[in-house]
């Protein structure tokens, strides 16, 4: 059985290094991700209410809709938990620096590998497509035609787009550079699928990845970062973004020289759950939403 | 005699105050059960009824009903499941409301709450809850609702866009 939806909302972090790495993309995206926790904080968030009868009606809601299984809800909380391949060990190894002063990489270097390019590229293909299946599987598929559909994903505010904000940045500039976009279309599309089988992200999500044998579900993911593409390159571009913009803001908590900046990569990926830490976030979102309308 | 007496008297006294602390310390930090710990309980229980009701109407039933884009608002389908539909309103980039449509079947305590309406809508109840900023409207077994998200967006508003969702066509839904 699955965590219940409000303890994985009141147990998420209020600070450490997600929160810190998170913090550190503000000004990428000014002011649109506040970090919410507490199941209750949450509903009053999204409705408005602080009236505690409606707080419990409407958690009382959510929660029932959450463990109905046939919702969809608890798929796409296992595949934000999936994806995120941080090692905990590590990240508690870092957390347990001191509270305010920056944590120096330099004693970690032992423990970290930077991920080879086509590991990383496929790692950034396999976290799109999750995002797309969890997306359908805690919304539906909104609208009746492709443009509402497109719509509904054009609409990602909050700790969505937040997550987005961090895909791309953690994922994609940090590790793979300027061009990471092209990068990653170029070597997704002259993969074969034993590539794809091998690696770790893909394998832990596989079962829910459209396209039924790894060539499909190859397929589905080059067509997914193909249909992304334009939002990607006009997210990077339109802020002006590069990897030494973003490494310069980690910089405030993470001491790193210019020479080991590829171990800036997969620091951020071994230390931080950022996908999980927002998707709960999101997931937690909708299904308020939807109970405070229902009820 | 007197010194060992106070000593005993001492150990005496001690015993019971390091027994309480003991035992009321960990009392202090030990967590309240949540006020979600029943609903959890009950929800995942062998056999539980299912929070979607199997015979609901599907989301997408409900698309046509809503109203489209108007007077500088967006409206963005933001949700369809089995039994419901959501729309964001958006104006200038930002939510202001969001619109729904409900099957109270899953949730027959919806439906009821309209039996205190005093106000109609084209011949439905029609319920405002001020503590959720919504406007709300019984038709047949769907509950349609309009809830402000933003404080520029007000009660009149909400009645505005009630008034655009398609009510009659939605009553013949069956």
């Amino acid at each position: 059985m699955s965590k219940p939806i409000f303890e994985a909302v009141d147990n998420l972090a209020t600070g450490g290094i997600t929160v810190m790495a998170l913090n550190s993309l503000d000004f990428v995206i000014p002011g649109q991700w506040q970090n919410i926790v507490g199941f209750e904080n949450t509903i009053t968030a999204v409705t408005g209410t602080d009236d505690p009868e409606y707080i419990q009606a409407i958690g009382e809601r959510a929660v029932a809709l959450y463990n109905d299984k046939s919702q969809g809800y608890q798929t796409a909380m296992w595949l934000y938990e999936t994806v995120d391949a941080g090692s905990s060990a590590l990240g508690a190894a870092a957390m347990a620096s001191k509270v305010g002063e920056s944590i120096p990489l330099l004693g970690f270097l032992n423990n970290l590998t930077p991920k080879a390019e086509t590991a990383q590229t496929i790692d950034l293909g396999v976290k799109l497509v999750a995002e797309i299946v969890a997306f359908c599987q805690i919304n539906g598929i909104p609208g009746d035609s492709v443009g509402d559909f497109l719509a509904a994903l054009a609409d990602y505010g909050g700790e969505s787009l937040m997550r987005m904000a961090a895909l791309i940045c953690f994922d994609g500039l940090v590790p793979l550079g300027p061009d990471f976009i092209i990068k990653a279309i170029d070597g997704l599309s002259g993969m074969g699928p034993d590539q794809l089988e091998g690696n770790k992200t893909f394998q832990g999500i596989r079962d829910v990845i459209p396209g039924g044998d790894s060539g499909g579900q190859l397929g589905f993911i080059n067509q997914s970062m193909d249909s992304v593409r334009g939002w990607m390159s006009d997210f990077v571009e339109s802020r002006g973004l590069s990897p030494e913009m973003v490494v310069g803001n980690l910089r405030g908590f993470v001491e790193v020289a210019d020479d080991k900046l590829d171990y800036l990569g997969a620091f951020i990926d071994v230390s931080t759950n950022y996908y999980s830490h927002t998707g709960t976030q999101t997931l937690a979102r909708r299904l308020i939403e939807r109970a405070a309308a229902e009820m | 005699m007197i010194f060992s007496n106070w000593r005993v008297d001492w150990r005496k006294v001690l015993i019971p105050i390091v027994l309480s602390l003991v035992l009321f310390i960990p009392g202090c930090f030990q967590k309240e059960p949540s006020k979600f710990a029943q609903v959890q309980k009950d929800t995942t229980a062998r056999g539980a009824e299912k929070a979607v009701a199997k015979d609901a109407t599907q989301g997408g039933e409900f698309n046509k009903f809503f109203p489209a884009d108007a007077d500088g608002y967006d409206r963005v389908f933001s949700q369809e499941k089995k039994g419901f539909a959501e729309a964001k309103l958006n104006k200038g980039g930002k939510n202001v409301a969001v619109l729904s449509i409900s099957d109270t079947t899953s949730l027959p305590a919806a439906a009821n709450k309209y039996q205190k309406s005093t106000e109609k809508l084209n011949g439905f109840p029609m319920l405002v809850e001020t503590p959720l900023k919504s406007t709300g409207v019984l038709v047949k077994k769907f509950q349609v609702k309009v809830a402000s998200r933003d404080a520029s967006f007000t009660a009149d508003n909400r009645m505005t866009w009630l008034k655009k969702f398609n009510l009659d066509g939605l009553s013949k839904l069956k």
